[in-house]
């Protein structure tokens, strides 16, 4: 009876996977299948002939390209900023205990928890209270504040595990803390702060929530123009860009891997002895 | 020369005193054990010699130079960790290598010296290894040439052994004072392993409570204690309590114990009001004789009791002895091949006047 139990637990957590990837890579499938259908109208699934017409019609679109445009340039920045302050953050952070660290902790965190819609409506006040009405300040101010929580978690995780000793064994050798900062905890750090990197970009490429608040007329990012399009002009252009928009974040996210270092994720693991 | 001097350091943590007006000298090229038990303050000694810790009185001196307001990394100190603290990211060439970087020689003057540590540590050949790939004693050893590579004018070794199994902490012990002796390194080991303390160190200096209790070479820090927590954190001891009488010979006089035992102990060195004293006899001080043994009838300094327990540990036998009043005493002979007694002998035990050490009560 028990061992009855146990058997039907076990094959309960295989479904539960086997569904969980269904719906997670099918819908993806579906799409980039369909963004290279051949037909000109919204036809039922599968394609029945291929072409890459849609992505044509995507590059020679001005509106989703300067879209794409501003997503990468907004996501770069986005990213840049919010890992140098993300990472000052946690040291600052892992350098004390007790209740003021608990406190500044969850307010750094705290725009995971508050709804994009909240924060997207709260900054759109906040930047015409400051009088700040450039449509990219208001983007790329917007973004930081998203992606924040995710590069101070991965610092804070990655610097947990380095020994106070190890810092100081290089202050005694004669390394003075900024020296013993760059060549002991940075490159012992490193994996979290890649890992907060990667995401803070690909949180960047993905929003739309607090990004659809702070667009201007002229400046939008992709997802933004894909949700536009679909109201006004719903075609496979949506379905080319949404794999685009996928395209760009993963060719980037490997980018800064490979520049933060990759290898040493992969071959090392988490320099811990 | 003393190479440094430790002038009433004084320093708090809070309301807690860490370290209470400790005032000691290290002669160049000597080794010295600063040995207490955890929470005693040698290791805060260690880290405001370092300069980790700023004392908040009193001076530490290096050669002449007050290093008061001095960085650690200002300062020219050998640090050995006892976590070792390698760089697990650099190979054991780039952490013999980090301080003389940061004190910017050139590359070729980098190589040898590194070529010289790996040497005199005896791991050339492991240049290319990450510390992971190394064993605890190597990791150690790389640990301590790295510490040396720089030249340091005191090198500080903060429990350098209690991270190894025992046995091979006795091979380590020997090789650390081997290549500590060779470069002339004027060293404080900071531990509280006695052992550890007396083998590596020519004097000990003794910490309690934040303060120096005792210092001196080993031999006299084990035979003439000062106080009873020094004797009883240094070695196996008995002891008993009781009141000093007259002058029995010169030099020694009548002691009554609080379980009614007379026994003649020498003259106190440490005088006090009273005269309550506390008396300890070493395990390895005391005689086990058959009681019924006629020719064996000592009547100075003899209890007699009976065996409870024996311990065969090889080189040494442990005795517990069962006395009057229930009082257990702790004795060792040396093993020879002599037949053994068993638990439930009775037995005499007879220690000279002079195998008692004479300590003041409640010290």
């Amino acid at each position: 009876m028990r061992r009855l139990i146990d058997n039907i637990g076990t094959w309960l957590g295989i479904a539960n996977i086997l569904i969980v990837l269904v719906f997670l890579i099918f819908p993806i499938a579906v799409a980039v299948m369909m963004s290279f259908d051949a037909r000109d109208y919204l036809g039922r699934f599968p394609p029945q002939a291929y072409s890459i017409r849609w992505y044509e019609s995507f590059f020679s679109d001005a509106y989703y390209l300067q879209g794409l445009t501003t997503s990468l340039i907004l996501a770069v920045i986005a990213t840049f900023v919010s890992t140098t302050a993300g990472v000052s953050a946690a040291i600052v952070l892992d350098r004390h205990t007790g209740r003021s660290k608990e406190v500044l902790e969850s307010l750094f965190l705290s725009p995971l928890v508050v709804p994009a819609v909240v924060i997207g409506f709260a900054l759109l006040l906040f930047f015409s209270l400051l009088g700040v009405f450039d449509g990219f300040t208001r983007l790329l101010g917007g973004h930081i504040i998203i992606t924040f929580p995710y590069t101070v978690r991965t610092t804070l995780a990655g610097l947990v595990g380095i020994r106070k000793t190890l810092t100081e064994a290089a202050m005694a050798l004669g390394a003075n803390e900024r020296r013993a900062f760059w060549d002991v905890t940075f490159p012992l750090a490193r994996t979290g702060i890649v890992a907060g990197a990667v995401f803070a970009f690909a949180f960047s490429m993905d929003d739309i929530a607090v990004s659809l608040f702070l667009t201007s007329p002229d400046t939008y990012t992709l997802p933004v123009a894909m949700v536009s399009m679909m109201r006004t002009n719903f075609d496979l252009t949506i379905a080319a860009a949404a794999v685009v928009l996928m395209v760009f974040t993963f060719l980037l996210i490997l980018a800064l891997n490979w520049a933060i270092g990759l290898e040493k994720l992969i071959g090392q693991g988490v320099f811990r002895s | 020369m003393s190479v440094l001097e430790l002038l009433h350091v004084t320093k708090r943590f809070g309301a807690f005193v860490a370290v209470d007006d400790v005032s000691f000298t290290v002669d160049k090229g000597q080794i010295v054990s600063l040995l207490g038990p955890s929470g005693c303050g040698k290791t805060t000694t260690l880290r405001v010699i370092s300069g980790f810790e700023e004392a908040d009185q009193g001076s530490v001196i290096f050669s002449g130079k007050d290093m008061k307001g001095k960085r650690p990394y200002e300062r020219n100190v050998g640090l050995l960790f006892q976590d070792y603290a390698l760089f697990p990211h650099m190979t054991v060439e780039q952490n013999v290598a980090y301080g003389l970087k940061q004190r910017g020689f050139e590359k070729t003057r980098i190589v040898n010296r590194m070529g010289e540590m790996l040497d005199l540590v005896k791991l050339k050949g492991f240049e290319k290894r990450r510390p992971s790939q190394l064993s605890g004693g190597q990791q150690q050893r790389v640990a301590l040439a790295r510490s040396l590579a720089i030249s340091p004018e005191v090198v500080l070794l903060d429990e350098p052994l209690s991270a190894l199994d025992a046995k091979l902490r006795q091979e380590l012990r020997f090789e650390l004072k081997e290549i500590l002796s060779e470069v002339d390194a004027t060293t404080i080991v900071v531990t509280h392993d006695q052992e550890e303390a007396m083998s590596l160190g020519e004097r000990v200096i003794v910490m309690s409570d934040g303060k120096v209790v005792q210092q001196g070479p080993p031999t006299e820090i084990y035979a003439s204690p000062r106080t009873r927590f020094v004797a009883e954190f240094i070695g196996r001891s008995n002891w008993f309590s009781g009141v000093i009488g007259a002058v029995a010979a010169p030099g020694v006089r009548d002691f009554e114990t609080g379980d009614g035992f007379g026994l003649l102990v020498p003259e106190p060195t440490e005088a006090t009001a009273s005269k309550d004293y506390d008396i300890c006899i070493r395990p390895e001080r005391i005689q086990i004789n058959i009681t019924n043994d006629v020719s064996n009838n000592h009547p100075i300094n003899t209890l007699s009791g009976t065996i409870r327990d024996v311990a065969h540990l090889g080189a040494d036998i442990h005795f517990v002895i069962e006395v009057a009043g229930k009082h257990l005493i702790t004795a060792t002979e040396q093993y020879n091949g002599q037949s053994l007694e068993r638990a439930g002998q009775d037995v005499a035990l007879t220690f000279s006047p002079h195998d008692c050490i004479i300590v003041p009560s409640n010290s």
